[in-house]
C-alpha cells in the first residue's frame, strides 16, 4: 500500500514537472525553431529600424549522395526594435526565431553613423546571441549584403560566415571582429570598438570590369577589384568613436590593426625593388609575435612607441635575383621596414587624428601609468588619444627566397 | 482499515538500517610479518602419526574446509596392523583410483600384506667366539608397502611436509603411515576435465578458456587446482530448507579480512527460504538493498578471474548447480575491467578501461543528451550538425521523445528476442531487425537516421561493459534520463546524475564503499582505475582491508635489480 | 561508523563546494566591484588574513577535541547558548542555501526555461535534496568529492580555454581604487570565503582529527588559488564588469570559449557541471543543519526532518518578489551575514571558551 502511493505521488511530480516544463519545451524545441544565421538591420522607411532575417534550410543529401546548394531565404521587417521586429517575424513565419546560431550581424552604415549602442546592449542581453558572431557594418544596406552573400565554394552559406573570417590569419586585410570583442571595446575605457566593413560589389554578375582601385591603400569593401559569383565582399575595418561610425580603414590599413593587435599570423606586402623602383617585390612576412608596445605619458600627452621584428621570404622571382646577397637582402629588409613603418605612422596618425578614435587599444599599456583607477578615469584616455605622439620602430629580417634563390 | 493504512503511509516510522564496514584498522598491516603461520616452521614428517594428523588438520583447517578428505584407517603389513590417514582433496582426484589401488589392496586381506616373513631378513650370520654376528638387513616398511602394497605407477617418498602439501594441492594423495617419517606422495589426479567447457559470455582473447560448470566439486578443485595453496578454505554451507542447497564458501585463510567472512558467512547461513536453484537468487538475497538495482557482486563464469579476487582478498561463493561464482565485495572499478586487462601491456588495458568508461557513460547519457539538445540546447550544436538533424528530421513526424522511446523499444526488443529465439533461426532476428527497423523506418521518415546512430551507439557501448548485470543496469537507467532530458534539459540531467552519484557513492558492498577508492578517497595503492604494470601491483586493494597488504616485493624482478 | 566519518580530501572539497558555488553566481563581479584591478593584491592579502584566523580557530579547537562549535558555546554558556547558536547556524545555512539556489535558478530561468515558473525550477533541486536524504550521511560528501574535482577542472579550463581573449595588462593600475579601499574596505572580500563555516562543524566529523589543520590550512589556500583564478579570469576578458551588471559573469566567460568550429558555446555544458555542485552543495547544507538540528534537540532519528528543511529552503528561496530582490540578498546581505556569524560570532565564542577554560583550569591548579 505505502508502496504504491509513493509510486503514484512519484508518477504525479513527474507529471508536474513535465506540465510545467512543457512551455519552455515547445518554444525551444529544434521543431519549433526558425535559425536566424544572418540579422541586418537597415534603416526603415517609415519605423526606425528595417531588420532582416537570413535563413537557409539544411542542404537535402539525397540517397545518391548528390547534394545541391541549400537556398537563401531572406525576410525582412519594418519595426521600432530588433525585439519587436523579431516577435513580428515568429508570427509571419510560425515558428520562433532563434538567434544562437546567427553567424553574422550586420549593421547598414546609415544605422552605424546613427549610432549602435542600444541594438548591441539590446543583442548583448539576450541569451542566445553567439559571443563569437561577426559583426559587420555594410556600406550597402544589410538586405542587399545578405542577398549578395551567396555560398560559392560551399554547400551551405553558413560555412562560408563561419569560415570567411580566417582569412585574417594570413592576409591581414580583414579583422576577425566578433560582437563580444565589440561589446568589449565599446565599453571598456582603454579602446574604442571597430567592425568588419562588408559590402557589395558593383562587379557582381556582371562580366565586365568596371574601373576600381587596385591599390591596397585605397582598397576596401565596395571598391575593390574582385569579380565574381558572390557580390557580398568583406574587405577593410569599419572604424567606430562610442558607438557611432566615423570611418573607414583601407586594406593596408586593416594590416595595419591587425599587426597592432597581434591578429594576423603573416601577411603579404608589395615593396619597391631596390633594384628597380619601378617594379614592386612581393614579400611574405611572418609575424615571430615579438612586438613591444611602450606608452608613456609624456607632459599629460601619451607618446606611444611601436617595436616589432619580423621575418620574411621573397615571393617574387625574377631574372637575375640573388636572394642569397647579404647587401640584397639588406637593401629588401630596409624597403620592406620603411614600407611597414610609413604605413604603421600614416595609420596611427589617421585614427589619432582624423577618427579620434584608438581602436588599436593602446589604452591599456597605458593603465600601468597610473596607480588608481580614479586617475586613469580623470585623465579620460579616449578623450587623450588625440594627442598622442607615435614612434614606429620595424625590424624586418628578410631571410631568402623560397624554393629559387638564384636566377 | 484502508484508510489507516493510508494514513500509515504518511506518518513516519523509524527506518532500520542494517549497518556493516569492515574496519580498516592499521594494525592489520603491521603485523603482517607475524601472521605466518607458526606451524610452518615444522616442516619434517614426524614418525607419530597423531602428530602428523593434527599438523595436517591444522594446516589444511579440516574443520572449516569442506573439499580436504582425510581417510583415516588401519593397513596390514605382514598381519601387522598400522595405523595410516589418506589425504586428499575432494574433486582433485580420481576417487576410482584411491578406492581399487590405494585403499584396497592396503586394507583388504590378501596374500600380500599377509603374508608373514620374519621381521628380519638374515643376510650373513657368522660365529665367532660364541657370539652369533648376524648381518641383518632391517626390515623396511615403506619400501615393502611402495614396492609391493601400492600398485601404483608414480609413488615418491617424501620427507618434507611441504612437499607433501604441494602434492596435495595439486591433485595427489597422501598417504602417512604410523611410525614412518615419511609419507607417500601418490599420483592419483583426476580432474573432471572432460565437463569443464570454455567460456561462453565472458570470452577472452589471451588467458585460460575454461569455464565453471553446474558440478560445486568440479567448480572447488578448479579454484583449488589455480590457486594451488591450502590456506584456501572452502567452507560447506547448505541455503534452503527443501532443496539443502550446497553452497561454498571460499576465501583465502591468510589473505581476506575475517570480519569480512564472518559477514558472508553471517547472511549465508541466515536465509530462511525453502529453495535456492541458482547463484542469481543466491545474489539477491545477500546484498544490501540498494535503490537502483546497481549489482554488488561480482559474478562470473571464469575460474582464473574469481581465483584472482581470491588471491585479492576477497570472498566466494558457488552455489551447486550454478555455473557462475560470486564475488563478494565487489566496487565499480570491478565492473569495468575485464579478465584480459592482466594480460595485456598496462598501456593497451588502461586505453580498453578509458573506453569502457566512455562507454559506460554514453550508454547511460547519450540518448537523455540527445533530447536535451535538440529539446532545449541547440546552441551547443554546430551550426552544420544543427542543420544536418534538421534535415533530417524534416519529414519525421514524431517528436524527438517519442522517436527515440520507438527507437530504444525496438532496440530492446531485437536483443531480447535474439537471446531467446533459437539459434537456427537466430540470423533471422538480425536481418529483419537491422534490415526493417533501421533501414526501413529511416526510408518511410518514421525516424531520422541520426537518432539510428544515437541509437546504434549507446545499444554497442552498453555491450562494451564486462560486466553483464551492470550494462544491464546503465541501460535501464538511459530511459530515466531520456525522461528527464526531455523534462528540463541539462537541469534534469544533472539533477539525475546527482541522485545517482550519490546513490553511487552510498553503496557499500559488503562494508566496502561501491565507489572506492574515489568516494570515499582512499590511498589504493596501485589498485585504482587505471593498472599500473605488474611489477608495480606491489599491494593489494587497500579498501578491502586484506590480513596481508603486500602481494609482492618492492621488486619484484630480482632478477634483473638486486 | 567508521563510514559517517569525512575524509580529509572529503572535508576539503566540501569547503571549496561553496566557493564554487559562490563564483559561479556574482562572487568574481562583487569582488571586482569592491577593489577592481587590485582584485588579486586584495584577495592575496586577504588571503593571508584568512589563513591567520584558521590557524587561531585551529589553536583554539585544539582545546576542545573533539568538539564543534555548538558544543564549545555549551561549555560556555549552558544549554541556552548552544541552542542559541545552533538556530543561529541553521538560520545561516538555510538562507545562505536559498539565496544562492534562488539566484542560480533565476539565471537558469533567463537562459533556458523562459516560461517556466522559478517554483518549478527551484523544487528541481528541493526534490534531489530529499531524495538523497534517503541515502546516509556522507553520500553527498561522497559524490561531492567526485563532482567538485570536475567543477575545479571545468573552471581551470575556462582560464585556459579563454587564455588568448585575456588582456594581463589590465591587471594594472596597479592600486585598482586607491589604497585605503584595497586594504581596509576590500577586506569586505573575506566574505568570499564562506566555506570556513564548515570548519567550525569538522572537528568531530573528521576520520582523522589530527589532521584538521591541515584541512584548514589547504582549503584557504585552495580557495585563494581558486578565487584568483576566477577573478582573473572576469578582469582579464572582460573590462566592464565593473560597468554593467550581467548574470553570472563566469557563464559569460564560457560563451567565449571556441576550439574552431566545432566546439562553440559550450557554456551549456559549464551550466550541467555547476548544476551538479549546487545540488550537491545543497544536500550537504541540508545534512548539516540536520546534524545542529539532532544536536541541539537530541533527537535520535533525524532523517523525517528533511522535508521540513526542504520546505524552508523552498520558502525562504521564494521569499525574494523578483530577481532583483533576490540579487540584493545575495551581494548586499550575505557577506554581512556571513561576517557576523562565521568571523566574529563563532570567533567570539573559541576566544571566550577558551578563557573560561583557561580560567577554570587555573583554578584547579
Amino acid at each position: 500500500m505505502n508502496k504504491i502511493l509513493r509510486n503514484i505521488f512519484i508518477l504525479l511530480v513527474i507529471i508536474i514537472f513535465i506540465v510545467a516544463f512543457s512551455p519552455s519545451y515547445t518554444s525551444l524545441n529544434i521543431d519549433n525553431l526558425a535559425y536566424v544565421i544572418a540579422l541586418g538591420i537597415d534603416v526603415g522607411e517609415n519605423e526606425d529600424f528595417n531588420i532582416s532575417f537570413q535563413f537557409t534550410t539544411g542542404s537535402s543529401t539525397s540517397d545518391s549522395g548528390s547534394s545541391e546548394k541549400s537556398p537563401l531565404i531572406i525576410n525582412s521587417v519594418e519595426a521600432s526594435s530588433i525585439d519587436s521586429a523579431i516577435n513580428l517575424m515568429n508570427s509571419y513565419l510560425a515558428k520562433k526565431i532563434n538567434l544562437s546560431h546567427c553567424r553574422l550581424l550586420i549593421f547598414s552604415e546609415e544605422v552605424a553613423s546613427q549610432g549602435i549602442s542600444d541594438a548591441v546592449y539590446t543583442l548583448a542581453n539576450d541569451s542566445q546571441v553567439r559571443h563569437s558572431a561577426n559583426i559587420i557594418v555594410s556600406k550597402n544596406t544589410a538586405k542587399d549584403y545578405m542577398q549578395n552573400s551567396t555560398p560559392i565554394l560551399e554547400n551551405l552559406i553558413t560555412k562560408y560566415y563561419e569560415i570567411f573570417p580566417n582569412s585574417s590569419k594570413y592576409t591581414g586585410y580583414i579583422y576577425n571582429v566578433t560582437f563580444a570583442d565589440f561589446l568589449n571595446q565599446y565599453l571598456c575605457n582603454t579602446c574604442e570598438p571597430f567592425a568588419i566593413l562588408g559590402g557589395v560589389n558593383k562587379n557582381a554578375n556582371t562580366s565586365e570590369n568596371t574601373s576600381q582601385s587596385t591599390s591596397v591603400t585605397t582598397m576596401k569593401s565596395t571598391n575593390t577589384p574582385f569579380s565574381g559569383d558572390r557580390g557580398a565582399e568583406n574587405l577593410g575595418i569599419a572604424v567606430f568613436k562610442d558607438d557611432k561610425l566615423v570611418g573607414e580603414l583601407t586594406a593596408i590599413e586593416t594590416l595595419c590593426l591587425s599587426i597592432l593587435r597581434g591578429d594576423t599570423d603573416s601577411f603579404l606586402i608589395s615593396v619597391p625593388d631596390p633594384d628597380n623602383p619601378e617594379k614592386l617585390l612581393d614579400i611574405k612576412i611572418s609575424n615571430e609575435g615579438h612586438k613591444k608596445i611602450k606608452v608613456d605619458i609624456v607632459n599629460g600627452s601619451p607618446y606611444i612607441r611601436f617595436e616589432a621584428k619580423f621575418t620574411g621570404r621573397v615571393y617574387s622571382m625574377k631574372d637575375n635575383a640573388h636572394y642569397l646577397d647579404d647587401a640584397m637582402l639588406e637593401a629588401i629588409s630596409n624597403a620592406a621596414n620603411q614600407y611597414l613603418e610609413e604605413a604603421l605612422t600614416q595609420y596611427l596618425y589617421r585614427t589619432s587624428m582624423e577618427f579620434k578614435s584608438d581602436i588599436s587599444g593602446f589604452g591599456k599599456y597605458a593603465l600601468s601609468s597610473f596607480l588608481t583607477a580614479q586617475d586613469f578615469e580623470e585623465y579620460d584616455w579616449q578623450n587623450s588619444y588625440v594627442n598622442s605622439t607615435f614612434k614606429v620602430t620595424i625590424d624586418t629580417e628578410i631571410q631568402s627566397g623560397f624554393l629559387i634563390n638564384e636566377t | 482499515m484502508d484508510f489507516k493504512k493510508i494514513l500509515d503511509s504518511f506518518t513516519w516510522k523509524p527506518q532500520e538500517a542494517y549497518d556493516f564496514s569492515i574496519a580498516q584498522t592499521e594494525e592489520n598491516n603491521h603485523n603482517q610479518e607475524e601472521n605466518v603461520n607458526p606451524l610452518e616452521n615444522r616442516k619434517k614428517i614426524v614418525s607419530h602419526l597423531d602428530v602428523n594428523l593434527e599438523y595436517i588438520k591444522t594446516r589444511f583447517n579440516t574443520f572449516l574446509n569442506s573439499d580436504i578428505i582425510l581417510r583415516e584407517f588401519t593397513l596390514l603389513v605382514h598381519n601387522k596392523p598400522y595405523k595410516a590417514f589418506l589425504l586428499f582433496i575432494d574433486g582433485m582426484v580420481d576417487s576410482n583410483l584411491i578406492n581399487d589401488f590405494i585403499l584396497k589392496p592396503l586394507m583388504l586381506r590378501n596374500s600380500t600384506n599377509t603374508f608373514q616373513t620374519q621381521k628380519e631378513k638374515n643376510i650373513s650370520q657368522t660365529i665367532t667366539n660364541n657370539v652369533s654376528l648376524r648381518k641383518v638387513k632391517k626390515f623396511d616398511l615403506a619400501q615393502y608397502i611402495s614396492s609391493r602394497l601400492l600398485p601404483q605407477n608414480s609413488i615418491t617418498e617424501e620427507k618434507e611436509m611441504d612437499a607433501i602439501i604441494s602434492g596435495v594441492n595439486a591433485g595427489n594423495c597422501a598417504l602417512f603411515i604410523d611410525t614412518l617419517e615419511i609419507a607417500f606422495d601418490i599420483e592419483v589426479k583426476g580432474f573432471k576435465q572432460r565437463s569443464v567447457d570454455s567460456p561462453n559470455n565472458e570470452i577472452i582473447i589471451k588467458g585460460p578458456q575454461e569455464a565453471f560448470v553446474e558440478n560445486i566439486r568440479t567448480n572447488t578443485s578448479l579454484l583449488r587446482r589455480i590457486t594451488n595453496n591450502e590456506q584456501l578454505i572452502i567452507e560447506n554451507i547448505e541455503i534452503g530448507k527443501v532443496t539443502k542447497t550446497k553452497c561454498a564458501l571460499c576465501y583465502m585463510e591468510n589473505i581476506t579480512n575475517s570480519d569480512l567472512v564472518a559477514e558472508v558467512k553471517y547472511r549465508l547461513n541466515n536465509l530462511e527460504i525453502d529453495s535456492l536453484l541458482s547463484s542469481g537468487q543466491l545474489e539477491q538475497l545477500i546484498i544490501d538493498d540498494n535503490q537502483i538495482g546497481v549489482p554488488e557482486i561480482l559474478s562470473t563464469e571464469r575460474p582464473d578471474k574469481t581465483a584472482k579476487h581470491l588471491l585479492q582478498g576477497r570472498v566466494v561463493v558457488l552455489v551447486n548447480g550454478s555455473p557462475y561464482s560470486l564475488i563478494m565485495p565487489a566496487t565499480f572499478i570491478d565492473f569495468m575491467s575485464s579478465p584480459e586487462d592482466t594480460n595485456l601491456k598496462p598501456y593497451f588495458a588502461n586505453f580498453l578501461r578509458t573506453l569502457r568508461f566512455l562507454a559506460s557513460i554514453i550508454t547511460l547519457l547519450l540518448p537523455g543528451f540527445y533530447v536535451a539538445v535538440t529539446s532545449f540546447h541547440q546552441e551547443i550544436l554546430p551550426t552544420e550538425l544543427l542543420y544536418s538533424i534538421l534535415s533530417a528530421r524534416e519529414t519525421v513526424p514524431f517528436p524527438v521523445i517519442f522517436e527515440i522511446f520507438i527507437m530504444e523499444v525496438s532496440f530492446e526488443l531485437i536483443r531480447e528476442a535474439g537471446l531467446r529465439v533459437p539459434s537456427p533461426i537466430g540470423p533471422t532476428i538480425g536481418i529483419v531487425g537491422a534490415l526493417v527497423l533501421g533501414q526501413a523506418a529511416v526510408s518511410a521518415n518514421i525516424v531520422s537516421p541520426i537518432l539510428i546512430i544515437i541509437i546504434a551507439l549507446t545499444g554497442i557501448a552498453s555491450f562494451a561493459i564486462p560486466d553483464f548485470s551492470f550494462g544491464f543496469h546503465l541501460r535501464f537507467f538511459r530511459f530515466g534520463f531520456v525522461l528527464l532530458g526531455y523534462i528540463a534539459g541539462f537541469l534534469g540531467i544533472s539533477i539525475g546524475l546527482f541522485v545517482y552519484l550519490s546513490i553511487l557513492c552510498n553503496i557499500r558492498s559488503f562494508g566496502v564503499p561501491f565507489m572506492a577508492p574515489f568516494a570515499p578517497a582512499i590511498n589504493s595503492k596501485g589498485n585504482g582505475y587505471f593498472i599500473p604494470p605488474i611489477w608495480k601491483q606491489e599491494y593489494r586493494a587497500t579498501y578491502v582491508a586484506p590480513k596481508k597488504e603486500k602481494a609482492q616485493d618492492h621488486i619484484s624482478m630480482k632478477w634483473k635489480y638486486k | 561508523m567508521n563510514h559517517s566519518r569525512i575524509g580529509t580530501l572529503e572535508a576539503i572539497c566540501l569547503i571549496l563546494s561553496v566557493i564554487i558555488i559562490r563564483t559561479v553566481l556574482s562572487l568574481p563581479k562583487a569582488i571586482l566591484a569592491l577593489t577592481n584591478s587590485a582584485s588579486i593584491i586584495n584577495l592575496f592579502y586577504v588571503g593571508l588574513l584568512m589563513l591567520l584566523l584558521v590557524y587561531m580557530i585551529y589553536r583554539f579547537f585544539q582545546k576542545f577535541p573533539g568538539m564543534d562549535i555548538i558544543d564549545v558555546s555549551e561549555v560556555l554558556g549552558g544549554n541556552i547558548l548552544k541552542k542559541i547558536v545552533g538556530f543561529i547556524f541553521i538560520f545561516y545555512f538555510i538562507v545562505s542555501s536559498s539565496i544562492f539556489l534562488r539566484n542560480f535558478c533565476e539565471c537558469l530561468r533567463i537562459v533556458y526555461y523562459p516560461s517556466t515558473s522559478i517554483l518549478f525550477v527551484i523544487l528541481f533541486f528541493i526534490i534531489a535534496l530529499c531524495a538523497t536524504n534517503y541515502l546516509s550521511f556522507n553520500a553527498s560528501l561522497k559524490a561531492n568529492l567526485i563532482i567538485t574535482p570536475i567543477a575545479l577542472g571545468s573552471i581551470i579550463f575556462l582560464f585556459v580555454a579563454n587564455f588568448r581573449h585575456f588582456s594581463p595588462q589590465r591587471i594594472f593600475p596597479i592600486l585598482g581604487n586607491g589604497i585605503f579601499e584595497t586594504f581596509v574596505t576590500g577586506l569586505g572580500n573575506i566574505s568570499s570565503f564562506s566555506g570556513i563555516v564548515f570548519l567550525y562543524f569538522l572537528p568531530p566529523l573528521l576520520k582523522e582529527p589530527q589532521k584538521f589543520k591541515k584541512v584548514a590550512i589547504t582549503s584557504v589556500v585552495l580557495s585563494v588559488i581558486y578565487l584568483m583564478i576566477t577573478v582573473s579570469i572576469v578582469l582579464f576578458i572582460f573590462p566592464y564588469f565593473v560597468k554593467i551588471d550581467e548574470v553570472m559573469p563566469l557563464y559569460s566567460a564560457a560563451t567565449y570559449i571556441e576550439f574552431g568550429s566545432f566546439f562553440q558555446r559550450l557554456e551549456s555544458v559549464f551550466l550541467l557541471i555547476w548544476m551538479l555542485v549546487l545540488a550537491c552543495y545543497l544536500g550537504i547544507i541540508s545534512k548539516f543543519v540536520l546534524l545542529i538540528f539532532r544536536k541541539i534537540t537530541n533527537v535520535k532519528d533525524f532523517k523525517p526532518t528533511i522535508y521540513p528543511v526542504g520546505l524552508c529552503i523552498l520558502a525562504v528561496s521564494l521569499f525574494p518578489k523578483n530577481y532583483a530582490m533576490a540579487k540584493f540578498y545575495e551581494t548586499d546581505i550575505y557577506p554581512y551575514l556571513m561576517i557576523g556569524i562565521v568571523c566574529i560570532m563563532s570567533f567570539l565564542i573559541l576566544l571566550l571558551a577558551s578563557f573560561r577554560r583557561k580560567r577554570k583550569v587555573g583554578d584547579l591548579d
